[in-house]
């Protein structure tokens, strides 16, 4: 990095464009060298190459304090005021200098501002009192739309951010940042009588705009026109069935200004139908489907019969008179589209001299824990808080409420089931 | 205001034309609305692949930072759009989404590996 205090010698191309010769314009270059790069202005560095090299040079400029904005161009390919943009502010090596972007050229620098300044008028860029007062409005510096306006009244309209914005290029009919941000101002003041109007001349435009904040970084008065945009925007969401009378409107844009060409733009206001039944369709729709899904699933199990089905426990042969076992049980369980295999542990208890089987569940019927048979105790004991059971299921000690479960068996072919649920 | 029509006007520059410095110039905001187009197409792709494929890492790990890029970038147009961040904090505002969504996105891949 070289002291930008220091003497330099920068390299400068300025564009250049002859209306006598036409054509597409070139780069001209300028060596300049430069006392103290921190004081010098772009504005000083052209004014240097008119006075000193070349005096045809042709560009704006008015008041050198950055208020006039007439001075914007585009410095190193970022926008900005000569007059505010020091050489210190741009990087080392060549500085190019060129006209704003998305107007058209007249010579060199100077662009024609034209197309800007029918898009503010298009915007109704101007204040329309409802009411003639003989004195000034009060508005409290606290009050909510003071606050939001901010300081966005401040635009100096030098074009900087219609040369950054992209969309600019893409769209004949795009108001710009600026014109929407002067819009944005008056939406918000209380005081102006073209609020509808005005609405619908400019809501189209704001769709237009892609986010991509070029106006907010280069704005030399810092303002973001991106958030005025969108908060235009937010406006109109807050009433989004609101009918527009397209005739009423141009009437009274006629009236307040009969200069401007009514250009109540009636695509955005189908656009907003649209927006607003689409909204509604889709709404519906995912509020059918989800209903419709989670309505099902609340109410068909709870209709369907449970179909309880009988499950295999062993034999009647391996399981011993006056004994009781362990054996585990396995079934499947279909839970929607879920398929699953359970296996859990039930005690079955022969009676001495009989083929009758008692199975018991393995749960506790206090908590549910899973019991075991104490074959030196002969008793079912829960480990969990003590629960004692007889081997006909019967509650001996503990907090079990009620008897062990017993399970629906039969005997099929020598095999034992059990119906589970 | 009357127009002089005898003056051959050029046609308006548009941005970044002529401009050698075209990619170093593009600001910030533009490469954000550029690769939330990318990573939009990108998960269609990605997510085309994990249908067909389920449960491979290197796939998830794709598809799971592509979302995650995307999301940040919406959240960003999101927060702006309802006024909740002011605009003048654009770039604070990517820079931190950025870094929130990188969070996330490790906390949920060690959550899943």
């Amino acid at each position: 990095m070289t002291d930008k205090t220091q003497k330099s010698t920068r390299v400068v191309k300025v564009f250049r464009y002859d209306p006598a010769v036409g054509g597409d314009g070139h780069f001209d270059r300028f060596e300049l060298e430069i006392e103290d790069e921190s004081i010098t202005t772009i504005l000083d560095v052209l004014l240097r190459i008119q006075t000193e090299q070349d005096p045809t040079l042709a560009f704006r400029y008015s008041c050198r304090i950055s208020m006039c904005g007439s001075c914007g161009m585009v410095i190193d390919g970022k926008e900005g005021l000569a007059c505010q943009t020091t050489v210190s502010n741009l990087q080392g090596g060549e500085i190019t200098i060129r006209p704003l972007n998305h107007f058209p050229i007249i010579r060199d620098l100077v662009v024609d501002m034209d197309p800007f300044f029918k898009s503010m008028d298009k915007a109704l860029g101007f204040f329309e009192p409802v009411e003639k007062l003989t004195e000034p409005a009060i508005i409290r510096p606290d009050s909510k739309e003071r606050r939001l306006i901010e300081k966005y009244t401040e635009c100096i309209s030098c074009g900087c951010c219609v040369s950054a914005c992209t969309m600019a290029n893409w769209y004949e009919d795009y108001p710009g940042p600026a014109a929407l941000n002067r819009a944005f101002t008056l939406l918000l003041d209380s005081r102006d009588g073209l609020n509808e109007e005005r609405m619908a001349q400019v809501l189209a435009g704001c769709y237009n705009c892609r986010s991509e904040l070029n106006c907010t970084e280069v704005c030399p008065k810092n303002i973001s026109p991106t958030r005025s945009l969108k908060y235009i925007q937010l406006l109109a969401a807050k009433q989004p069935f609101k009918k527009v009378d397209v005739v009423d409107i141009e009437d009274k844009i006629k009236e307040a200004a009969p200069e401007i060409p009514a250009a109540v733009v009636t695509p955005e206001v189908s656009r907003r139908n649209f927006m607003s039944r689409m909204t509604l369709a889709i709404g519906g729709v995912i509020a059918v489907v989800i209903g419709g899904i989670m309505s099902v699933t609340a109410l068909v199990p709870a209709m369907r019969k449970r179909q309880g089905k009988w499950v295999k426990v062993g034999k009647v042969d391996e399981f011993p008179e006056g004994v009781v076992k362990t054996v585990p049980i396995s079934y499947k369980v279909k839970d929607g589209i879920y398929e699953s295999t359970v296996t859990k542990p039930v005690f079955v208890s022969r009676e001495s001299g009989s083929d009758d089987v008692t199975v018991f569940n393995s749960r506790c019927t206090h908590l549910a824990c899973v019991l075991h048979w104490d074959d030196r105790k002969k008793l079912f004991l829960c480990d969990c808080h003590g629960g004692q059971f007889y081997p006909d299921g019967r509650v001996k000690a503990g907090p079990p409420p009620r008897a062990m479960d017993r399970y629906l068996t039969k005997v099929k072919n020598g095999n034992i089931l059990v119906r589970e649920a | 205001m009357e127009q002089n029509e005898n003056i051959q006007y050029r046609n308006p520059l548009r941005r970044g034309e002529l401009d050698p410095n075209r990619w170093r110039n593009t600001q910030i905001g533009m490469w954000a609305w550029l690769w939330q187009r990318i990573s939009a197409l990108t998960i269609i792709v990605f997510l085309g692949i994990h249908l067909t494929l389920p449960y491979r890492p290197l796939i998830q790990f794709l598809l799971l930072i592509t979302v995650t890029f995307h999301m940040v970038l919406g959240l960003r147009i999101i927060l702006m759009d309802f006024g909740i961040v002011h605009a003048k904090y654009q770039k604070a505002l990517l820079g931190g989404l950025v870094a929130v969504g990188a969070i996330m996105f490790i906390i949920v891949w060690i959550g899943i590996y």
